[in-house]
């Protein structure tokens, strides 16, 4: 389980989080949406401490991650896997380097072990025919689905998307959004960060509304997209569906 | 003409003297980049890091070392230090590579910060996001693709070093300088040996720039698309 309370988070004199408050279950698929500037993505940071929160706790699992120093940090980050809007692959690694540093580095897995779960992440997102390719070979969508299979390497217990599609060309979208899907059917515990409503709409347990730096709407995606309970949800939604 | 193809023939047995100084210039440049490359990569992180005093710290050495004559340095470390401590004779190859070390670091602290800078904020992100702690990602992943960046830089830096290792003439290392300076002497004729070293000098820095040309090459294969 993670949970956010009461986050706070300032940029100077620019407030982007208003105290923000989120729990997300075991198995749980959350999807977080709202306009531009909204706090979203920055939200999403806050969880796995990639911005730290000016007050408020996250907690994941049994772990106080506001409290703790950078190397626990580090180590609860293993559990939560990130996939960035701008996938983030390393560049002067090859596709399977990419998957397999951090578990030989981080959890201390022998290369073959490492190797041979890379592969069979990379055959789920259908690209195991480029693990020896360099990221700058492939598409967004590719790179994008490396990104994802990078994340799963460390088999961890969360996954993050960051407007994992935002990059993306619209051809290339689907691809990606097929995967991030069969992972949430796995039961796979997700927040992502979307704007892709037809998307948030399937695969969702939950859809969270921000604006301005607070949530606005909490509610199932059925709920949410049918009957908005503020106006500010209600003109988001007429204005990009 | 005739004359000078003579003081050539009449130093002819001493070229190979003069030539094989290149091997002490060259040790000299290789082992203050080896330094220089270390030094400069720990006041690079130094520079780069949230601790105050670290930043002051390799701000103060970097300050220190490109704000004074690196033949003043020399002169230093050389002449000054070991009396001042009562060392004796020092052997004067260590005290050179030592010194254009620690004054290479500086140098080379500010190629790596800003190649470290030139490197997008999403791959530590990426690395922090994965679990993978400090070490590790500057290890692997970051300087990696800094030192790719700054490659030309360095290189740069190491043919400035190789150039001005002939300063440790001036405290008796018989590098390729001084052995033209002695060749000179012995003969009285200062033409024909300056010409071989400064000849040499500059085939060997042709070669090292077509060397870092090749490497650069080499590392940017996977940037190629």
């Amino acid at each position: 389980m993670i949970k956010a309370e009461h986050i706070i988070k300032n940029f100077g004199s620019i407030k982007v989080l208003k105290d923000v408050s989120l729990q997300i279950n075991q198995g749980e698929v959350v999807v977080v949406i709202g306009p531009s500037g909204s706090g979203k993505s920055t939200f999403l940071r806050c969880i796995n401490l990639l911005e730290q929160p000016t007050s408020g706790t996250v907690m994941v699992d049994e772990h106080n991650m506001t409290a703790m120093k950078p190397k626990q940090v580090t180590k609860v980050r293993e559990k939560v896997g990130m996939v960035f809007q701008h996938f983030y692959l390393f560049p002067h690694k090859t596709v399977l380097e990419n998957l397999i540093y951090a578990p030989m580095k981080v959890k201390g897995l022998s290369k073959d072990d490492a190797v041979k779960k890379a592969e069979e992440l990379l055959n789920k997102v259908g690209l195991l025919d480029k693990k020896n390719q360099y990221p700058n070979k492939l598409s967004g969508g590719q790179k994008q689905r490396v990104a994802i299979a990078r994340a799963l390497a460390m088999e961890p217990d969360y996954m993050l998307f960051d407007e994992p599609t935002s990059a993306l060309d619209p051809e290339m979208v689907k691809e990606v959004l097929d995967v991030i899907q069969s992972l949430a059917e796995s039961g796979m515990t997700m927040v992502i960060v979307t704007h892709e409503m037809g998307f948030a709409k399937q695969v969702a347990n939950k859809v969270v509304f921000m604006d301005d730096g607070r949530i606005l709407e909490s509610n199932t995606p059925e709920a949410f997209f049918s009957n908005p309970s503020t106006e500010r949800a209600k003109d988001f939604l007429e204005k990009i569906l | 003409m005739e004359q000078l193809i003579s003081s050539f023939k009449t130093i002819a047995p001493s070229i190979p003297y003069i030539i094989n100084g290149i091997w002490v210039t060259l040790g000299i440049a290789l082992g203050a980049a080896i330094i220089g490359f270390v030094l400069g990569t720990l006041l690079s992180l130094c520079k780069i890091s949230n601790v105050k005093l670290l930043n002051g710290l390799a701000r103060g050495y970097t300050s220190i070392f490109r704000g004074t004559p690196l033949i003043m340095q020399l002169a230093l470390a050389y002449f000054a230090v070991p009396q001042l401590f009562g060392l004796g004779d020092v052997n004067a190859t260590t005290v050179a590579i030592i010194t254009f070390g620690l004054n290479s670091g500086a140098y080379m602290s500010e190629i790596i910060r800003s190649g470290i800078n030139a490197v997008d904020k999403g791959q530590f992100e990426a690395a922090g996001a994965l679990g993978v702690g400090y070490w590790p990602m500057m290890k692997d992943i970051i300087l990696p693709q800094a030192i790719k960046n700054i490659l030309p830089a360095m290189m740069n830096e190491f043919i400035t070093l190789t150039k001005d290792s002939a300063i440790v003439s001036t405290i008796a290392v018989t590098d390729m300088m001084r052995r033209s300076q002695i060749v000179s002497a012995q003969y009285y004729t200062y033409f024909p040996p300056m010409f071989v070293a400064f000849i040499m000098y500059y085939l060997v820095i042709l070669l090292l720039t077509f060397i870092g040309g090749r490497i650069e090459r080499r590392l940017s294969r996977s940037d190629q698309s």
